[in-house]
């Protein structure tokens, strides 16, 4: 379970910090941030971690064109994607599988569970 | 002479003759003869008198010379003509007196006293004789009674009545009798015209009457079909009755602003004619099922006057009293703004809560690694305010979940995902779930539960279950127990306890076996006059006590929308220890109809 290297794709930079220190106090697993889809994605194929973290709703892309960008690429194909999403429960993404997601985190959520969550979701 | 007097004679009677035939009245008739008689005679008096049944008579005219009494308005007793003479004058006796006193003529003595008081010396008397009842003028007039007498009197001296003076008298007298006839005749018409008219003018006052009792309901039926027009040409929506062969038989003045059609134009007219080939396709289903005997409701987007509007339609069957249906009344109300608003609330409710989750979650992991101390030790002081803060987040999160849940139910954007759970599962998941809140409170929960499967959207269920058990553990005492149990009602036996109040269960639930949850508190209870308003959006039986609790008065609405999904029922009861029992119920898994509730 150690050393897992977590990158999180989000536009609030109160978001970034929670989980940044969540992590880092519960697990200590390195985590990589982006601000947007574009820099997701270039951080996602430069340094290939071992889960994405993604919320939904961004400036410039929205989740799901995010990730089919991830998919596209031969070198980002096969990281795991678990959505970050203020729309709720699951009622409403029954397709989340269809997508290649491996799971979703509602918010609100508290990032000190998060690492004991993705590990759930990942089966670590 | 003689044929000359003859002449004359015939002369002066049919001038008398015709002047009494000028007056078809009696009295005319009568005073014409006596005046007559009296001028042809020159006799001092002439009289026509007239017998009464009872035996008296009375003068009815007269004609007296000056300075000899008058026998006018006087009554003649019994005894002044005898009933032994009425026989002789009505075989027709004429009698000339030249002396009353002469005793050849055999006047009794008490008559001639009387005669003699009024100066009478000589009289001429003839018989006049009255026809009796009869249908006609010929029939009477052979029918006859003897009515009274005309008489001379002579008082200057005694008199020698000549022969032709006699026969000018009885000559008169059949005029009269024939005047009698006439008159009796006369009245006798005017009696029946009398009683004709009489009866005429009751069948005419009926008629009025009755006209009038009709007008008056004719009035009062219009002010009522006034007063209905006044009230629904005011209302803004559609109101109408539409017949069993689907045509219009009320329409109320919306029509004419929806449709541009006046309601005298479409009254009679076919649904098809009214609503155009394309809309009557989309209505025809359920105008026939209306007919049938089902209370419809409907909603279409329908191209109206002002625009294409969303439209709700409600058709109420009019049923006979023989249990047919004879027709339906219609409602169509405008709900495009309403929907419209709708949205938008919806859409403002989804926005903020959405918007509002980002920042809770920083604020709420901000503060859980806070509490954890590895950011530095707080002082005790400090712990509180922190300590504040963790919970009001937690009840800010509680509240934008619930309002997020509510609305997705309302709005029916939550879509149920039925699938086989069993009762105890869901049960044990729950106590799982509220077990650390217990333990804070302090208080102790119970479970029970038979293994039932049931088709329920697990998730539903289990939020309903622990927005219960939340509710029960805040109100129970530290040291209090909850219990929360599961059993099986069979179809045959009827829930105890159940409110009469609360609405029937629906067809699925009454046919087939329901599981019944409990959930009984050691709590305060609840007053009987909240038990049912508890289950509306932001109700509080205590709103203090509940905010202190962090509760969001919506936990309750929600486990109704959630259990109503379920075609189940929710209540509340009073424990007899003074806690409260919250019974819900969902149809096991038999008597659900699979594609109703994947519809």
């Amino acid at each position: 379970m150690s050393g897992k290297r977590v990158l999180v794709i989000d536009d609030e930079e109160t978001i970034q910090t929670v989980i940044q220190f969540g992590i880092k106090l519960t697990i200590g697993w390195q985590v990589l941030i982006a601000s947007s889809g574009a820099e997701g994605i270039q951080t996602a194929q430069a340094e290939k971690p071992d889960v994405i973290l993604l919320d939904v709703m961004l400036p410039d892309m929205d989740g799901i064109h995010i990730l089919k960008a991830l998919q596209a690429h031969a070198e980002t194909k096969d990281i795991p994607v678990i959505f970050l999403t203020a729309q709720a429960q699951t009622a409403d993404t029954p397709q989340l599988s269809d997508l290649g997601v491996k799971g979703m985190i509602p918010k609100p959520f508290n990032s000190l569970h998060l690492p004991e969550q993705i590990s759930r979701i990942l089966r670590w | 002479m003689q044929a000359d007097r003859r002449h004359q004679q015939f002369e002066l009677f049919s001038e008398v003759t015709l002047k009494i035939h000028q007056s078809l009245h009696l009295a005319d008739i009568l005073q014409t003869t006596v005046t007559e008689v009296q001028r042809v005679l020159q006799a001092d008096r002439v009289l026509m008198y007239h017998l009464l049944p009872n035996g008296t008579g009375k003068t009815m005219s007269e004609v007296v010379l000056p300075g000899h009494p008058v026998l006018m308005d006087l009554e003649f007793p019994e005894e002044v003509f005898p009933q032994a003479y009425h026989h002789l004058y009505a075989q027709g006796r004429v009698r000339a007196i030249a002396n009353v006193r002469d005793p050849a003529y055999g006047l009794a003595d008490c008559l001639v006293e009387f005669v003699q008081q009024f100066g009478v010396k000589a009289k001429l008397i003839v018989p006049i004789l009255q026809p009796l009842n009869g249908h006609s003028l010929e029939e009477a007039m052979a029918n006859r009674r003897l009515w009274g007498l005309l008489i001379a009197h002579h008082c200057r001296s005694e008199r020698q009545w000549l022969p032709w003076e006699l026969e000018f008298m009885q000559q008169l007298a059949t005029p009269i009798t024939l005047a009698l006839a006439q008159a009796q005749h006369l009245e006798h018409l005017e009696a029946t015209v009398e009683a004709r008219t009489r009866q005429l003018q009751e069948v005419n006052r009926n008629l009025q009457q009755e006209i009038a009792v009709c007008r008056q309901t004719e009035e009062a039926l219009r002010q009522r079909e006034a007063q209905l027009r006044l009230i629904t040409d005011a209302l803004p929506v559609l109101i109408a009755y539409v017949d069993s062969q689907q045509r219009y038989r009320f329409n109320n003045k919306a029509y004419q602003d929806w449709l541009g059609q006046s309601p005298e134009l479409t009254y009679g007219q076919h649904l098809q004619k009214i609503w155009g080939r394309e809309c009557y396709r989309r209505m025809q289903p359920r105008v026939e099922a209306a007919l049938a005997g089902q209370v419809i409701t409907y909603e279409d987007k329908i191209r109206l006057q002002s625009g294409l509007r969303l439209v709700e339609f409600s058709y109420i069957p009019h049923w006979n009293t023989d249990q047919t249906v004879q027709g339906f009344f219609e409602l169509a109300k405008d709900i495009t703004d309403c929907k419209a608003s709708e949205r938008i609330k919806d859409e403002l409710i989804s926005f903020i809560s959405h918007e509002l989750r980002t920042p809770l979650t920083a604020l709420h992991s901000a503060l859980k690694i806070l509490a954890t101390g590895c950011m530095g030790h707080l002082s005790t002081d400090g712990q509180k305010l922190l300590a504040i803060a963790d919970q009001s987040t937690d009840r800010l999160l509680r509240l934008v979940n619930n309002v997020l849940d509510l609305q997705r139910i309302e709005s029916g954007a939550f879509t149920m995902n039925p699938r086989i759970c069993h009762a105890a599962s869901l049960i044990q998941q729950a106590v799982e779930v509220m077990q650390p809140m217990a333990q804070h409170h302090g208080v102790t929960l119970v479970s029970q539960a038979e293994e039932i499967a049931l088709w329920a959207d697990a998730d539903g269920i289990l939020q309903t279950l622990t927005n219960l058990l939340s509710n029960a553990i805040k109100f129970s005492p530290p040291g209090g127990i909850v219990w929360l149990t599961a059993t099986l009602l069979p179809p045959s036996e009827p829930l105890r306890h159940q409110p009469a109040h609360s609405p029937t269960l629906s067809s699925t639930a009454t046919t087939g076996s329901v599981v019944v949850f409990r959930i009984r508190d050691s709590g305060p209870g609840i007053p009987p006059d909240q038990r049912e308003r508890i289950f509306e959006r932001f109700h509080q039986v205590d709103a203090s006590r509940a905010r202190k609790q962090g509760g969001s008065g919506l936990g309750l609405a929600i486990c109704r929308k959630i259990v109503e999904q379920h075609n189940g029922k929710i209540w509340v009861e009073s424990a007899p220890d003074g806690g409260s029992i919250f019974t819900f119920t969902v149809p096991t898994l038999v008597n659900i109809d699979l594609n109703q509730e994947k519809a």
